[in-house]
């Protein structure tokens, strides 16, 4: 594996879960791929970690869940944004775009 | 955090588990699956393909728990699970789930009943509104005047409200029945400034209190109303006869409403306005006029409450009231003097006569808290000796990977379990002891406030509280003990190695002593409160108890005029003694040990003194300030039938009346605090300021008990009921055989004969009187003997589970020693040898503590030190020969060891 992979932080966990289902819905491996592509493997999800995260959001609201039959397998849990969720999607965007902005200044700025 | 998501989603999991597993299954199947299709697809081979995957994502089983242990059902889940399983293990050690609860129930019984007490008493707040704006306000003599408080009413401005009231008691009639009761007389305001509602009518109120006479109604207690009234609706309005006048039930107080003052039941309440038919029992008056007690200034009888406007304190109110009391002097001086605010108290402090409570309280609270934790040391051995026994089953979990956490926490389950039940015994222990109590009231008088049991709410969320903290407080050590083994021995099943041998100082030993040390300590306090009490019994109180029986005539109710009054008292005199059976009879004021003393202002004459002039009635007088006096107004012969000597000087007679000299006679308390170099008799006081009547010292008496067994001797002047008529007096007979209850009836029908409309009084010997007066001492000395016998039986039985306890692990040495030719006698010996040491230790321990807490208990005390050397020596030894007598059982058993099966067996 990379060495600059890193575990996810579950604040950005959220975040990332967030925008991935936000584009459609999806089950929980198809959510751990599509994550690593977006972000290029810097992000790999922890299987557990990922699905103990399904479970607390769910549970606040953020997303819902809905049982398919798939072709050959058993069913899978398919999950995909509530309207709350799409909320707190653009909340976490905007502050983090600030904090993004906030620390590139930080950075930039000489002493 | 969406509450109303999270219990569905959790609620479901728990009601519809299977389903749930199912679905949790079906999910993380799937994740794996697709994970594997992944590598599949890449051209991976099976076999290798699952290696991956289980590399990356970890075992499917081990991210199933993962998943299913998160959320809040889980740990409810696990509370359950471990509940169960607590109460199978308990179920499968009868045996000590039985001792242990007992001992717990026993513990926190204890702590309940004396807590329901504190509760009670002392912790109740007066059942008006807003109970922090109240205050009382008290005057140097501790009672106002009418005119007094009617001038601080009108002047004050830092109260939203000043009432003020009285105890009054009197004859009631309600259709055919006539009965004494006690109740207050109140300004119309009195309910008002409260607070307080009627519950059913109306309360009194200011219109009813403006004319003299002019509105006689009646606000009922509900206890009355129960009693005399059946609960029915109509009481309102319906007609009673109080004191012989018709007056008007308009209200019935609310339940828990006692007045102003916690813990004395008052059943009426009448207008200040109506005072010339309720008279307070003892406030002085002549009877031929009109008792007007609302225009006279020296007699000080009421007691006032107001309610201070918001923003005012306490110190300012009292510097206002003094201020007010000042001016008001200033521009109309009274004769002699007017009451002065001396102290303004906040209803919540109480009025200064529960001192004595607290600090008992405070005593019972650790007697009872001493006991509880004696029995906690004792589950918490018993804990211990279980926990060598689930060794294995506690290092198998561990090895399996429960944590340390999830263990501790399942013991202490059992150990909240085992309280859990304690407590409930426990409640049930102490209801039963409380309604015990209540089916055995203290005489009346005995106590200075009425006792109150009462079990409520706060009690039983005080003894869940306790029960909880109890079960974490034995069970932590033993829990965290015990999921400490090491791993290997416990599960090669391996007993005690031999480094594991029986230390002097071990933890257990140490808790033995403890609790030995404890129960020295409660049976050394029990013993000094023992032999207080038996130096108490021995006291003389002065006059001849055996033989006197007193009756309250109490004729105020009957409003004679002084003359009439005058004849009744003689009739009554004359008739009894009439009877054969008695020797003597006597009418006294009050009589002593039995409250009710009257203080009046005192001025010697030739020195000088305070002008004021007071007279006032008091229960229980504890100090006398150097211008009063106490006073009792007695008939000739009072000495001669109270069994009193006459040290000096000779008795009232009937020749000293209103018409010749004005005398008194004082005791010799009296003659050595004021003349102690000089002659009393032929000396002058007055009672009533520089006018006089200067009365002249005619006779000295000894002294006598007044207020308790315990006092030194106080002053006290006499004066003849010819020259200083009462409206309330009380008859002493004194019979002719040692014991009074012969002529009790006989003299009840005599008086009776004298005027029908007299309230019947009960005939009680005087030496009912002294044995009330012990009763705090000897109630006090038997519920520390109790408890100290229930620290000492749980303290034995600790001592004789760990006896046992190392007798059984140390069977197999037992055994070698007695296969190498040692006496079984010998092995008692050792035993019995080791519970003895373990005692001493105790003792010593016990004794160094209690000789630094007994010091505490001197106020308590009476004419035993606390470092008493009959208690200190013989409590000890009673502890020895108990610890000794526990100790014989396992030594037995030692002693009956076979060395061929202890060597065999382990």
């Amino acid at each position: 594996m990379d060495e600059e992979t890193t575990d996810v932080i579950q604040g950005t966990l959220d975040m990332l879960i967030l925008k991935t289902l936000s584009l459609e819905p999806m089950h929980g491996f198809g959510v751990a791929r599509r994550i690593e592509q977006i972000t290029r493997d810097v992000f790999k999800v922890n299987g557990g970690s990922l699905l103990v995260a399904f479970k607390r959001m769910e549970r606040e609201g953020l997303l819902e869940a809905e049982w398919r039959d798939t072709e050959n397998s058993r069913r899978a849990k398919f999950y995909s944004l509530t309207r709350a969720g799409k909320k707190r999607l653009e909340q976490e965007r905007t502050q983090w775009n600030r904090r993004a902005n906030a620390i590139a200044r930080l950075l930039t700025t000489e002493a | 955090m969406n509450i109303w998501l999270s219990a569905k989603h959790g609620l479901t999991a728990l009601f519809g588990r299977k389903q749930h597993e199912r679905e949790l299954d079906d999910e993380v199947h799937h994740y794996f699956e697709q994970a594997m299709r992944e590598q599949v697809a890449l051209g991976i081979p099976p076999a290798e393909a699952r290696r991956k995957v289980q590399m990356e994502i970890g075992n499917a089983t081990f991210v199933r728990e993962e998943v299913r242990t998160w959320g809040w059902e889980h740990r409810v889940d696990t509370l359950l699970a471990d509940f169960r399983y607590a109460f199978r293990r308990l179920k499968n050690n009868i045996g000590f789930t039985t001792v242990a609860v007992l001992s717990l129930a026993l513990g926190i019984g204890a702590n309940t009943a004396i807590f329901s007490l504190v509760n009670a008493t002392l912790l109740k707040r007066l059942p008006v509104e807003r109970p922090e704006e109240l205050v009382y306000v008290r005057s140097s003599s501790n009672s106002f005047s009418y005119p007094d408080f009617d001038e601080l009413r009108t002047h004050n401005t830092v109260f939203s409200g000043l009432a003020a009231w009285g105890g009054i008691s009197g004859s009631m009639g309600v259709g055919d029945e006539t009965s004494l009761v006690t109740g207050a007389i109140v300004t119309g305001n009195f309910f008002s400034v409260l607070g307080v509602q009627a519950a059913l009518g109306r309360a009194i109120g200011v219109n009813d209190d403006r004319t003299p006479g002019a509105h006689p109604v009646a606000v009922i207690s509900d206890q009355l109303w129960h009693a005399r009234f059946g609960k029915r609706a109509d009481v309102i309005g319906s007609a009673i006869r109080f004191n012989g006048q018709q007056f008007t039930v308009i209200g019935v107080a609310p339940p828990s409403f006692q007045g102003a003052v916690q813990g004395q039941m008052r059943d009426i309440y009448v207008p200040m306005m109506m005072q010339s038919v309720a008279r307070p029992p003892r406030a002085q008056f002549s009877g031929e006029m009109n008792a007007n007690l609302l225009n006279r200034r020296n007699n000080r009888w009421l007691t006032a409450i107001g309610r201070l406007k918001p923003g005012t304190t306490a110190p300012q109110a009292l510097t206002q009231l003094v201020a007010i009391g000042k001016e008001q002097e200033r521009l109309q001086p009274a004769d002699g003097g007017r009451s002065s605010t001396s102290a303004v108290i906040g209803v919540n402090e109480g009025l200064g006569d529960r001192t004595q409570l607290v600090s008992v309280s405070r005593l019972l609270l650790l007697v009872v808290g001493a006991v509880l934790l004696i029995a906690c040391v004792n589950v918490a051995n018993l804990t211990l000796a279980q926990s060598s026994s689930r060794k294995k089953e506690v290092a198998v979990r561990l090895a399996l990977g429960a944590t340390r956490a999830r263990l501790i926490r399942q013991l202490l389950t059992e150990s909240v379990m085992l309280s859990g039940m304690g407590g409930a015994i426990g409640w049930m222990l102490a209801w039963g002891a409380v309604r015990a109590l209540r089916a055995a009231p203290p005489p009346e008088g005995a106590l200075p406030i009425a006792l109150d049991f009462s079990m409520d709410a706060n009690v039983l969320a005080f003894t869940f509280v306790l029960a909880v903290l109890t079960g974490v407080l034995f069970g932590l050590a033993p829990a965290i003990q015990s999921s400490r083994p090491q791993l290997v021995p416990a599960l090669k099943d391996q007993g005690i190695g031999a480094n594991d041998r029986a230390r002097k100082f071990s933890g257990r030993n140490s808790l033995v002593v403890v609790q030995l040390a404890l129960s020295l300590v409660l049976l050394i306090t029990a013993g000094l409160f023992l032999r207080s009490f038996g130096q108490t019994q021995l006291l003389e109180p002065g006059f001849d108890a055996e033989r006197v029986a007193i009756s309250a005539l109490r004729i105020n109710i009957l409003r004679y005029t002084r003359t009439q009054g005058r004849d009744f008292y003689r009739q009554a005199v004359e008739r009894v003694e009439a009877l054969p059976s008695v020797q003597s009879a006597a009418v006294g004021r009050w009589a002593p040990l039995n409250g009710g003393n009257s203080i009046r202002s005192l001025l010697v004459q030739g020195r000088d003194g305070s002008e004021e002039v007071f007279s006032r009635e008091v229960s229980n007088p504890t100090e006398i300030a150097g211008n009063a006096i106490n006073v009792n107004t007695i008939s000739p012969r009072w000495f001669e039938t109270m069994g009193v000597a006459l040290s000096h000087g000779r008795d009232f007679t009937t020749r000293d009346d209103s018409g010749s000299t004005s005398v008194a006679i004082a005791n010799e308390a009296f003659v050595r605090k004021h003349f102690a170099n000089t002659q009393a008799i032929g000396q002058r006081i007055s009672l009533d300021g520089r006018e006089g009547p200067w009365r002249e010292i005619v006779g000295v008496s000894k002294d006598f008990k007044i207020v308790s067994l315990t006092e030194d001797p106080q002053p006290l002047v006499f004066l003849p009921v010819l020259q200083s008529h009462e409206t309330g007096m009380t008859l002493f007979v004194r019979s002719r055989t040692a014991s009074t209850t012969a002529i009790a009836a006989q003299v009840r029908s005599e008086v009776q004969a004298l005027d029908r409309n007299l309230p019947l009084s009960s005939v009680n010997a005087l030496s009912d009187l002294v044995s009330t007066s012990l009763y705090t001492a000897r109630a006090g000395a038997r519920m520390l003997l109790a408890f100290g016998i229930m620290a000492l039986a749980l303290a034995s039985i600790g001592l004789y589970g760990v006896i046992s306890y190392t007798v059984s692990r140390r069977t197999r040495e037992i055994g070698v020693r007695m296969a190498l030719g040692a006496q079984p006698i010998a092995m008692l010996r050792n035993v019995i040898t080791q519970a003895a040491t373990l005692a001493l230790a105790g003792i010593a321990a016990g004794i160094v503590v209690a000789f630094s807490v007994t010091r505490l208990l001197t106020s308590f005390l009476y004419g035993v030190s606390t470092y008493d050397a009959v208690t200190f020596a013989a409590i000890p030894l009673v502890l020895l020969i108990v610890a000794v007598a526990a100790s014989i059982v396992p030594a037995r058993r030692a002693m009956k060891i076979d060395p061929i099966r202890a060597l065999r067996s382990e």
